[in-house]
């Protein structure tokens, strides 16, 4: 089991980062197009080297048009599978400098409690952004410029978030099983090492 | 008991969770969804926020600076810039006295051109420079409190992740934040390598000596840095003319760090893979608090407290000074145990609101309309313009006065009190945020939870951390010095604006 949710949650991380990497590309790509749009119309080059200027237009050279639509779909998904490893890595900020100070079973619960109620507010979010995305699905939105609906950013988040949800659910239930037994659980073990 | 007080008490309370071990963003996500179900009295209004707010706040794009930037700087780590820098900065001053530990100042500073991140710079520079300054004969102690200042300019040299969250709670511009910030940063590398020259003073066994490397090698060492120049400059001067935005900057330079990576053969599919997991738990690590603090920040706004906090002290009628010098302190005492992310997301909704109520006369009327009437005569006297009215506009710039309105129309020129004051304000979020980055980057480093100590005491077991502690009290020194300076004068961190 243990190994299977390590390979999910670190499948679902660089999915996440292939999707970023595909985006930086595209807005590069998009930089790069404006950059040559803006030579080729550029009046100097426009009088020196006319047939230059219009076969590069006629390339069609330009931003990529629409892209922050799909930056801001791609990363949402990009950062919802990011969560997944996060959570399995205990990658959250905490201050520790006062709790080091008490006794190692006090921490032990402490993380266990925490950790039930991080898995909590994960579930809320997964559940509250499906809502959200039955609300687009049924509206109908779309967005500005590319016009593709809405919901496909959403449903992309929506399954990340469910993984996010399982993987969780999985943290909880090893941690609380640790505070149980009064022993430090495996989830630190993979920490330590 | 009325919204006010409950968003008063929820900020103690929100300190002791965190104090709690409760994870910074969970904390804040809760008291925010359970602050604004108390305040309205039912969970309604959160629910239906929460249908949107997530996937907004993951899918804002000029959030998406800081996974490019995060994933810019492991690209950085596996570029091999790290020890290129270090070669060129150490063939020129390591034959100095401590210069091998100025060396790593150096570098660490021009890695902080391409990364973003302090534990990163700090990290990535010791496996480099560590090695070299044992081999030399440099003290453990001494070594890694220079690494461990060191790692600071990562974030204090743009680009910085932590600016940019400053730059977006408080709706600032991200370039000029990044123009401001290269001063200060530059005055950090300067202070870390005077403090190394005092401290080898004050103990000449910490350091070792070699002998000089000669021009030709040099010169050689230092051009195999062009790429960190490059990028940065396209980076951070493209941003600031405009060729882009911010977000298109981050996935240039990105791009472009993964390209050195790549062709310096270090970016195997392996590598990569380490890459992304890295930027992974990090981005997500940060994410989760922004969601929590977009969450907690809605409960505040709703209560009014920031306004009232801000009109309360106002009200106390204390110098703009002595707040400005509370609220560093406070960062500095809470640096220690917080890291500075969370601490930025948690407090500056509260301070900023504060700060910004105050005047610190940053800007004077008098004088911008002076340098916009000097330089229309410095073109030529305008046509049309009365010899009369010419003298009164020498005078009045002369005794520092405001000019009329009938002044600046013979001149064509429009600087109104409200123009200035706009200026102003702008100043001032600017200045305040570089000063926060920097006290809360002292956090870093100050004895005895500073993260990246630790993060350097990992790397290099045979050194005790009292030893660590004991070194890297005199740049924690050089740090306190450097933020006294740019509070007395603004104008060092605010002249670049200006140009």
């Amino acid at each position: 089991m243990q190994n299977f949710v390590n390979t999910l949650a670190r499948m679902m991380a660089i999915l996440g980062g292939l999707v970023l990497s595909a985006l930086i590309v595209m807005v590069c790509l998009s930089v790069l197009g404006r950059g040559g749009n803006t030579f080729a119309n550029w009046d100097a080059l426009e009088a020196a080297m006319p047939g230059l200027s219009a076969a590069l237009l006629s390339t069609g050279i330009g931003p990529v048009p629409g892209d922050f639509e799909v930056v801001e779909a791609g990363i949402a998904f990009a950062i919802f599978a990011f969560l997944p490893l996060c959570q399995l890595k205990n990658a959250h900020a905490t201050v520790d400098v006062f709790t080091s100070l008490m006794p190692k079973s006090f921490n032990t619960f402490l993380k266990a409690f925490w950790e039930i109620l991080l898995t909590l507010a994960i579930l809320l979010i997964t559940w509250r952004l499906g809502v959200g995305l039955m609300d687009k699905i049924d509206n109908g939105e779309t967005t500005f410029i590319l016009g593709f609906p809405k919901w496909w950013g959403y449903a992309a988040s929506f399954v990340a978030a469910l993984v996010a949800s399982f993987v969780a659910l999985y943290c909880a239930t090893i941690r609380t099983q640790a505070a149980l037994k009064g022993q430090p659980s495996v989830l630190d073990a993979d920490e330590a090492r | 008991m009325s919204m006010l007080e409950l968003g008063f008490w929820s900020f103690p309370v929100l300190l002791l969770l965190i104090f709690l071990r409760a994870p910074i963003g969970l904390a804040m996500f809760g008291m925010g969804a359970a602050g604004i179900w108390l305040a309205l009295g039912s969970p309604d209004v959160v629910l239906a926020k929460l249908k949107n707010e997530s996937f907004s706040t993951f899918s804002s794009y000029s959030l998406t600076i800081i996974p490019m930037f995060l994933l810019m700087g492991q690209f950085a780590t596996l570029s091999g810039m790290s020890s290129a820098l270090f070669k060129a900065a150490e063939s020129w001053l390591g034959h100095r006295k401590g210069g091998v530990a100025m060396a790593s100042v150096g570098a660490c500073a021009g890695f902080g051109a391409i990364c973003g991140s302090s534990l990163a710079t700090a990290a990535t520079m010791s496996k480099v420079a560590l090695p070299e300054m044992k081999r030399y004969g440099y003290s453990g102690g001494f070594s890694t409190a220079t690494l461990a200042a060191g790692g600071t300019l990562g974030i204090l040299i743009p680009p910085s992740v932590i600016l940019v969250i400053y730059a977006i709670l408080t709706e600032q511009n991200i370039a000029k934040l990044f123009l401001a910030a290269f001063i200060p940063g530059l005055l950090a590398a300067l202070g870390y390598m005077l403090t190394i020259a005092i401290y080898v003073r004050l103990y000449p066994d910490a350091a070792g000596t070699r002998p000089p490397v000669p021009y030709a090698e040099r010169i050689a060492a230092l051009l195999k840095v062009w790429p960190v120049l490059l990028v940065f400059g396209v980076v951070v001067g493209g941003i600031y003319l405009g060729w882009f935005t911010p977000t298109e900057g981050a996935a240039v330079g990105a791009f472009g760090t993964g390209l050195i990576a790549f062709l310096s053969g270090n970016l195997t599919w392996a590598l990569f893979k380490d890459a992304i997991l890295a930027t992974a738990s990090t981005t997500g690590m940060i994410f989760f608090i922004i969601l929590g603090a977009a969450l907690y920040n809605s409960f505040l706004a709703l209560t009014q407290v920031p306004q009232e906090l801000a009109n309360y002290v106002l009200g106390l009628g204390l110098t703009p000074w002595l707040v400005l010098v509370m609220i560093l302190v406070f960062y500095l005492i809470f640096g220690c145990v917080m890291d500075s992310l969370s601490m930025i997301l948690l407090t500056i909704p509260i301070f900023f609101p504060v700060i910004s109520a105050m005047d610190f006369g940053l800007v004077d009327l008098a004088a911008l309309q002076a340098g916009l009437a000097n330089e229309v005569l410095a073109a030529g006297v305008p046509d049309g313009m009365g010899q009369e009215m010419l003298e009164s506009i020498k005078a009045a710039i002369a005794s520092g006065a405001e000019l009329t309105r009938e002044q600046m129309k013979a001149l064509d020129i429009r600087m109104t009190q409200g123009m200035a004051n706009r200026i102003e304000a702008e100043y001032l979020a600017i200045w305040f945020g570089i000063l926060v980055l920097i006290v809360v980057e002292v956090g870093l480093i100050t004895p005895p939870v500073g993260m990246n100590l630790f993060i350097i005491n990992t790397m290099d077991s045979e050194t005790p951390m009292i030893d660590t502690y004991k070194s890297v009290l005199f740049f924690v020194g050089s740090d306190l010095f450097r933020v006294a300076l740019l509070v007395l004068f603004p104008s060092i961190t605010l002249f670049v604006l200006t140009l």
